[in-house]
């Protein structure tokens, strides 16, 4: 008996056949218009405290539900039901980001019809949640001074890829020697286009802009 | 790190694909790898290799290239990135951060659109077959 040896082309992308799952939540929400937001940022950078901000000013105006993703989802989760939206836990384990496949599960746990608007909080790191689109139409990364303010560019995609970014806890940039200019700057460099807003928790005005952002998104879901 | 749940998908593919052919052995597993993924190739080549231990996959040469990214610009110019200004952005340490900082148009300088180089692709497996005949 012989041995063969035999060459087998694939042609397998991983990320693309994450894509087509996240095309698929994509088409779905679409169809139910819920404005979806993938909220990302670093352990820390404030995603849970304006993601409440926005539930808060928005849910009697709006149907909210949260997808809250993280290692064990259930603290931040509570937070979130304590604000009475709806809301799912999903536990990533010692995954480091949500993909599509995660979400499309979430999704069948959530009335669509009853949704406008749909806030999805990835798991916190900078890295990970870069190459795994969701079915989102809103990608946020939300970055705080206190992680210094080399940050921007030492993660480069994630500021590239992004629609929207948010330079957060700016009241306390000076306790921490960091100057959140140059953290826009930065982040403009890599993607001129994109919106920067510049955000701190005590500040009503800078969460207003950052509220109404996400409202405009709603409303242009409603009138497609 | 998310090389290992890549791997496990990596592995899986690889896994099926070999036993449609009636594989006996898998020889080689080559994959295609985006420069600006997020993605190590020596931690995925370890993740594989601990995933495939008892396999017919054991023994393969898990060989990783890299492709450099490709932008498309609005004035009509598509192609790769420049290397001659990646060498000049060599005060970067990381490979990443070189790329991504040159991701402008060479034609007409305008910022452009990455249109490949985030990939991660299974290309081809050789594998080993008993000669029926």
């Amino acid at each position: 008996m012989f041995m063969l040896m035999h060459v087998i082309d694939m042609g397998h992308d991983v990320y693309k056949a994450n894509d087509k799952v996240a095309e698929k939540n994509k088409k779905k929400l679409d169809k139910y218009q819920v404005f979806s937001v993938n909220v990302m940022g670093a352990i820390g950078s404030g995603k849970t405290t304006l993601i409440e901000e926005v539930i808060r000013q928005l849910k009697d105006k709006y149907k909210i539900a949260v997808i809250a993703g993280d290692v064990i989802a259930e603290m931040d989760s509570s937070r979130f039901r304590k604000l009475d939206v709806p809301t799912i836990p999903v536990n990533t384990g010692k995954e480091c980001h949500l993909d599509a496949k995660l979400v499309e599960k979430a999704l069948d746990e959530i009335d669509l019809n009853n949704t406008d608007l749909l806030l999805i909080e990835n798991v916190g790191n900078l890295i990970c949640p870069v190459d795994f689109k969701l079915g989102e139409h809103l990608r946020v990364v939300i970055v705080s001074v206190t992680e210094g303010d080399d940050i921007i560019l030492k993660h480069p995609m994630i500021f590239k890829t992004s629609n929207l970014a948010v330079i957060n806890k700016v009241d306390i940039a000076h306790a921490v020697d960091v100057d959140a200019e140059k953290m826009r700057d930065d982040i403009l460099s890599l993607n001129p286009n994109v919106p920067v807003i510049l955000t701190s928790k005590h500040d009503w005005e800078s969460l207003e802009t950052w509220i109404s952002f996400i409202e405009l998104g709603v409303k242009k879901s409603q009138n497609r | 790190m998310h090389e290992f749940s890549i791997a496990c998908e990596i592995f899986e593919q690889v896994m099926a694909t070999a036993k449609e052919h009636g594989a006996t052995e898998v020889k080689h597993v080559t994959l295609q790898m985006g420069r600006l993924s997020h993605t190590n190739p020596e931690q995925l080549s370890f993740c594989f290799k601990v995933l495939s231990e008892e396999s017919i996959a054991e023994n393969a040469d898990f060989i990783v290239e890299m492709i450099p990214p490709s932008l498309e610009c609005e004035c009509g110019y598509t192609g790769t990135v420049d290397e001659e200004k990646i060498r000049e952005n060599c005060e970067f340490k990381s490979e990443l951060l070189a790329y991504a900082a040159v991701m402008e148009c060479p034609i007409c300088g305008k910022p452009a659109q990455i249109t490949g180089g985030r990939e991660l692709i299974i290309k081809s497996i050789e594998i080993e077959t008993e000669d029926q005949n």
